[in-house]
């Protein structure tokens, strides 16, 4: 899912570490990582795809279990 | 065969989001939340339901044939327990472990000084909800999952893997159970998406209650600053779940934010403020949302008329249905409000009786879905079941 901008006040959500759907942002992932021949984009929206299942697990462990 | 069965759902999903635009249908709608009376139905115990999805699925597709209801709730067991035992998650009460075979699974809320969360743990949660679930919460909640900086283990990485894996299973699964909801009595999945109040989630997994209680005198800005914390991952995890047809609603359920569990004064300062522009947000993304207002909630039927019309579905559980009507009925659609014990020992002729109430008091102009007031489990007697849907056919045409 997109990460829809917020219509409301957000304020502290600024100040937090992982936006939602995010439990390793693709930037500290990228620093780990040697210099990128490749194509960036791909490897940073399959990292991002595989990280959300990460944040639904945890945040659905929370609400439907 | 497969035409008319196509055809059959097609009605039903026409009736029943026509209903919950608070617009009138060619019939009431009736979609029913049955929980462990499926099992009862269908000759499971409760812990076949809820430790086997595939026997719960099969109970819910066989009441769905059954009875002509419009809509159905995929599993409205929907803990599948093995999952939770997987994950090693101890707050339940399983059906065949812990308590009876015959019982529903239970909530365990660990004891005031046993809480998920600790007082002095806001600003964690409030800094970075993800890292503070993964990191203090699941250790706590789990039997097998590892302290962060403590030893790993063989538990520790299987819970992980299982419990990801099973999750998976489990909700993939949905998908075909939908499909054959559809194919093979033409009845539509009545819901789809998750939300809870971020006040809700910090009573129910992380402070407990009584924890709570205290916090919202002691702490005021702390639980407050939580609430909004957790509120765009709540609103996310709500979409991330919605129907991409946004025909049927993301299922809201509703616990212990209102009078007389929590002030009219603390209801206005946390709860409110926290859960509106969530709801505000994901109607402006063209999803509405059922609040399963388990309870009664008359005395915050004002706060809830400021939503956006038709933004919600409001479900009746011992909410007083007409005063629902009166103060909601002209914005939102409204179901339920069938009383549970009535299903339970009432007779047929008495349920009948209550659905003719309910109908002419608030069902005139449409906008009303049959229901029970609260989860039907299986103390609920078949024919009163059968009076309610048959009752509903018979009375409710437009």
């Amino acid at each position: 899912m997109e990460c829809t901008e917020w219509s409301y006040p957000m304020s502290n959500t600024k100040k937090q570490k992982k936006k939602p759907g995010v439990c390793i942002p693709w930037d500290e992932k990228k620093k780990e990582l040697p210099k990128i021949s490749g194509d960036e984009k791909l490897i940073r929206k399959v990292w991002e795809d595989i990280d959300a299942l990460g944040y639904m697990y945890i945040w659905q462990c929370l609400l439907s279990f | 065969m497969a035409q008319d069965m196509e055809k059959l759902y097609q009605q039903r999903l026409k009736r029943y989001v026509t209903t919950m635009r608070n617009e009138k249908p060619d019939m009431i709608p009736i979609r029913p939340f049955v929980a462990e009376f499926t099992a009862k139905y269908s000759g499971y115990t409760c812990q076949e339901v809820t430790h086997d999805y595939e026997k719960a699925f099969a109970a819910a597709r066989k009441c769905a044939a059954d009875f002509d209801w419009d809509a159905v709730v995929a599993n409205m067991v929907y803990v599948w327990t093995g999952l939770t035992q997987a994950i090693g998650l101890k707050y339940y009460g399983v059906p065949g472990i812990d308590i009876s075979p015959n019982i529903g699974f239970q909530y365990i809320e660990p004891p005031e000084e046993n809480a998920f969360m600790k007082p002095d743990e806001y600003d964690q949660l409030i800094e970075d909800p993800t890292g503070f679930l993964f990191n203090v919460w699941l250790p706590r909640v789990s039997s097998d999952v590892a302290v962060e900086g403590q030893p790993t283990s063989f538990r520790n990485n299987l819970s992980f893997l299982k419990g990801g894996m099973a999750m998976l299973s489990y909700f993939n699964a949905f998908g075909k159970q939908n499909e054959l909801l559809r194919t093979e009595s033409g009845t539509v999945s009545a819901i789809s998406g998750i939300l809870k109040a971020p006040f809700d989630i910090i009573a129910d997994k992380l402070r407990g209650y009584l924890g709570l209680v205290q916090d919202v005198l002691e702490r005021p800005k702390k639980v407050l600053a939580a609430c909004e914390a957790l509120m765009p991952h709540l609103t996310y995890t709500a979409l991330s779940g919605a129907d991409p047809n946004k025909n049927v609603p993301i299922g809201f359920w509703m616990h212990r934010g209102c009078v007389p569990f929590f002030s009219m004064e603390h209801f206005k300062k946390f709860y409110w403020p926290t859960l509106k522009p969530i709801i505000e947000e994901i109607w402006a993304q063209g999803h509405q949302v059922l609040f399963y207002a388990e309870g009664n909630w008359n005395a915050h039927l004002k706060s809830f008329a400021e939503l956006p019309d038709p933004s919600i579905v409001f479900h009746v559980d011992q909410s007083d249905i007409f005063e629902v009507h009166k103060v909601l009925g002209e914005r939102f659609c409204i179901s339920g409000g069938i009383p549970n014990w009535l299903l339970a020992t009432g007779t047929p002729d008495e349920v009948r009786q209550y659905c003719k109430k309910v109908i002419d008091g608030v069902a005139g102009d449409g906008g009303y879905i049959m229901d029970a007031s609260a989860i039907v489990q299986d103390d609920a007697k078949i024919e009163n079941i059968k009076a309610m849907t048959e009752f509903t056919r018979e009375y409710g045409v437009y």
